[in-house]
């Protein structure tokens, strides 16, 4: 008791800022605590539930806004440049709840301790390499949907790819293949977030989330589309090197958790 | 002429020859033009490589490898597809391979195509009949991927002009390492008709960069550059020899890439090594890893190898290998040192080294902090200090850090190997040092 005392006396309770698991939830929230004016020491932002309540811990809830949203990323962006934005995207994308203090933590050395461009080259800082860490993932997982993911042709002619990415990866995704195939119409589906990226010919790509259920089972493929992948599948299997072979290999640089949603395995 | 290209064979069964034809062929890599969507057709470029998918020897399968046809009228000692050979021979139609590309390509298999061939005929006829295939696919299918496709030496030279405007990728293989080396492997090439066209596509490269600084739409040749490849293994060469080879393709003829080839003995050659089916895998990684250092961190071959110690020590990395026999430089204080020092550390590599520059500006660097940077600390922390001190007490010496070091190795917590990582220990190893690897 006589603790707590000390510490209302001082001002001294942490407040923690709980917000949605999306880049516009971690966005807001570091609005709203900007929006406190109590300075960050004692502000902390948690993405998802309020679960191991914390004694002595102020809660506080923000839901994801679009206005404060987008006040934040022209902050950012102007302040921060592109490159920092970027990583501070990828991180707030990714699957480790920690990401909403990382983020936070960033922001904060960048603007209020004004590091600016040179924000994420501190990796002294615990939060700003954290927040690297957590945007190399996501980038990472991008760059390995970018080279794994496999469309099919549907009956129509248009593609379909299917995907099961740990991190939010889809956004990241879509505009290497809207540029691509800009004259195609596909669509990417992260079966896992039921969210699905839609490309039509020739426009801009969007996302959509699924609420419905998707009738996956009604997807009609192409009369070719058997015969490409079996001459694909052909093909991986013959340009190996036989006086070379390494499965270990294979399987360190071919995760198993991609070959799911391949046609070659 | 066109009597020996049979469109009558399922294009299943010309993919299975012509891929497995191909698959010696070491470069695969897509990496080195940046090109975005002009809308028009389907296909860009990264300049990072992209590998779609990997074969069951681990190595990246990021293009569509095929000859354009097996049919050869030279007799390469190496080569499986020699004339001399009773081998099931194929060759594709440009539309062919048109369509493996693009429905390949739209479903993400592939980054784009790699095109070699036997020789059909004549040099000309064979590069006449590829250039005729990408005008196809750039223009018809209005493809913007990738394509890498060989040079033919002795094919006439306005050929090799034309599919440079094609590619974003030429290749002329230099085969083996010497002169005499090549006319004992490959009696019908020479030397001279190599570096031809090597020379010519260098040209090409250059002029191409003036008109583009003019012309910003001036059409592009060859924008991710010139690599070749050169076989390991078959003959005694040194890797002195070799490396100083690869070194002056780099400063005189600008190549991006030189790729090395552990040889293998398809043809079952008595006269010639490894009959008993290993290529010399460990060695070629070597050579890749000091590749690396003239390309990345400034090395010099006279650095790593001379005369009197010609090759590489298999039991550690090049770079190791060079500050154990240069301790004089070391220890290396990371928060002072320049960024080409700390570039020769082991275990420091070309984005760790970026980020310790930047980051010290903030404040002093700890051993807690290279880690977060990449630093591989178990290699560096022989050949570093922070702020004055080392992270254990250690010993300045060759001995004792070889020591530590291949004890590591042994006990698979040191250098990670691309290959022996499930016991598949490559023999010359073994012989090398028995019990270096085992454990
Ligand atoms: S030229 Fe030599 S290496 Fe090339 S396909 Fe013919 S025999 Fe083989």
């Amino acid at each position: 008791m006589i603790i707590r005392d000390r510490l209302e006396i001082s001002g001294m309770e942490e407040k923690y800022m709980i917000c949605e698991d999306s880049p516009e939830g971690i966005f807001t929230a570091i609005y709203d605590a900007y929006a406190l004016r109590e300075g960050h020491e004692h502000i902390h932002i948690q993405v998802g539930e309020e679960d191991d309540r914390r004694l002595f811990a102020v809660y506080l809830h923000s839901s994801p806004d679009l206005g404060k949203t987008e006040k934040v990323v022209r902050t950012l962006r102007r302040r921060l440049g592109e490159e920092v934005y970027l990583t501070l995207c990828q991180a707030a994308a990714s699957r480790y709840m920690d990401k909403g203090e990382a983020v936070y933590r960033t922001v904060v050395s960048g603007i209020t301790e004004g590091n600016g461009r040179r924000t994420m080259e501190n990796l002294r800082d615990p939060y700003v390499a954290r927040c690297f860490a957590l945007a190399r993932r996501t980038a990472n997982e991008v760059h390995h949907e970018i080279e794994f993911l496999r469309f099919r042709e549907l009956e129509q002619g248009a593609l379909y790819a299917k995907i099961g990415p740990e991190n939010n990866v889809l956004p990241f995704v879509m505009p290497h293949f809207a540029d691509r195939l800009s004259v195609e119409n596909f669509m990417i589906h992260d079966v896992g977030r039921g969210l699905f990226g839609v490309h039509r010919a020739g426009q801009t790509w969007y996302l959509v989330s699924d609420t419905e259920g998707f009738p996956e089972e009604s997807l009609r493929w192409s009369r070719e589309e058997e015969k490409y992948q079996e001459l694909f599948c052909l093909f991986c299997r013959t340009i190996g090197i036989e006086e070379r072979e390494n499965r270990a290999l294979q399987r360190q640089m071919f995760p198993l958790r991609f070959r799911e949603y391949t046609v070659e395995f | 002429m066109e009597a020996r290209i049979a469109p009558q064979m399922p294009v299943m069964e010309k993919l299975k020859i012509l891929a497995a034809a191909a698959k010696y062929d070491v470069s695969c890599s897509s990496s080195g033009s940046s090109r975005r969507n002009d809308g028009t057709g389907i296909g860009n470029t990264l300049a990072a490589g992209i590998c779609h998918s990997f074969a069951a020897d681990g190595r990246c399968i990021s293009l569509l490898k095929i000859l354009f046809t097996n049919e050869c009228i030279y007799d390469c000692r190496y080569c499986i597809n020699r004339c001399s050979n009773d081998v099931p021979r194929a060759s594709f139609t440009p539309d062919e391979v048109c369509s493996l590309t693009m429905e390949f390509y739209r479903r993400n298999y592939i980054e784009g195509l790699f095109l070699s061939s036997g020789i059909l005929y004549s040099p000309s006829y064979t590069m006449e009949l590829i250039c005729e295939t990408l005008h196809k696919l750039r223009t018809v299918h209005r493809f913007q991927g990738y394509i890498h496709v060989k040079a033919i030496p002795g094919a006439d030279p306005t050929l090799i002009q034309r599919a440079g405007y094609l590619a974003d990728r030429m290749s002329v293989n230099l085969e083996m390492a010497t002169a005499e080396g090549l006319k004992e492997m490959a009696p019908n090439k020479h030397r001279k008709n190599i570096l031809q066209p090597m020379r010519q596509i260098q040209n090409g490269i250059t002029a191409n960069q003036n008109e583009l600084a003019l012309y910003r739409h001036a059409p592009h040749f060859c924008e991710a550059g010139q690599s070749t490849q050169m076989v390991i293994g078959a003959l005694p060469e040194s890797d002195y020899q070799i490396m100083s080879v690869a070194e002056n393709l780099y400063d005189k003829f600008s190549l991006k890439r030189v790729y090395y080839s552990a040889f293998v003995n398809v043809n079952g050659d008595k006269a010639l090594p490894a009959a008993a089916s290993e290529p010399p895998l460990l060695r070629e990684h070597r050579l890749y890893q000091a590749d690396w250092l003239l390309r990345f961190y400034d090395f010099r071959v006279e650095e790593l190898l001379t005369q009197d110690r010609p090759n590489f020590n298999l039991a550690i990395d090049p770079k190791t290998d060079w500050a154990v026999r240069h301790l004089e430089n070391f220890p290396v204080e990371i928060n002072r040192a320049d960024y080409r020092t700390l570039l020769r550390v082991p275990g420091v590599g070309v984005k760790s080294a970026r980020r310790i520059v930047a980051a010290r500006r903030f404040g002093s660097l700890r051993f807690e902090d290279l880690k977060k940077m990449g630093v591989v600390l178990k290699r560096a922390l022989y050949f570093i200090t922070c702020s004055g001190r080392m992270m254990y007490p250690t010993r300045l010496e060759e001995d004792y850090i070889v020591r530590n070091l291949t004890y590591q190795n042994q006990m698979g917590r040191g250098e990670k190997l691309p290959f022996m990582t499930d016991g598949t220990v490559y023999r010359q190893m073994s012989l090398w040092d028995d019990g270096l690897l085992s454990g």
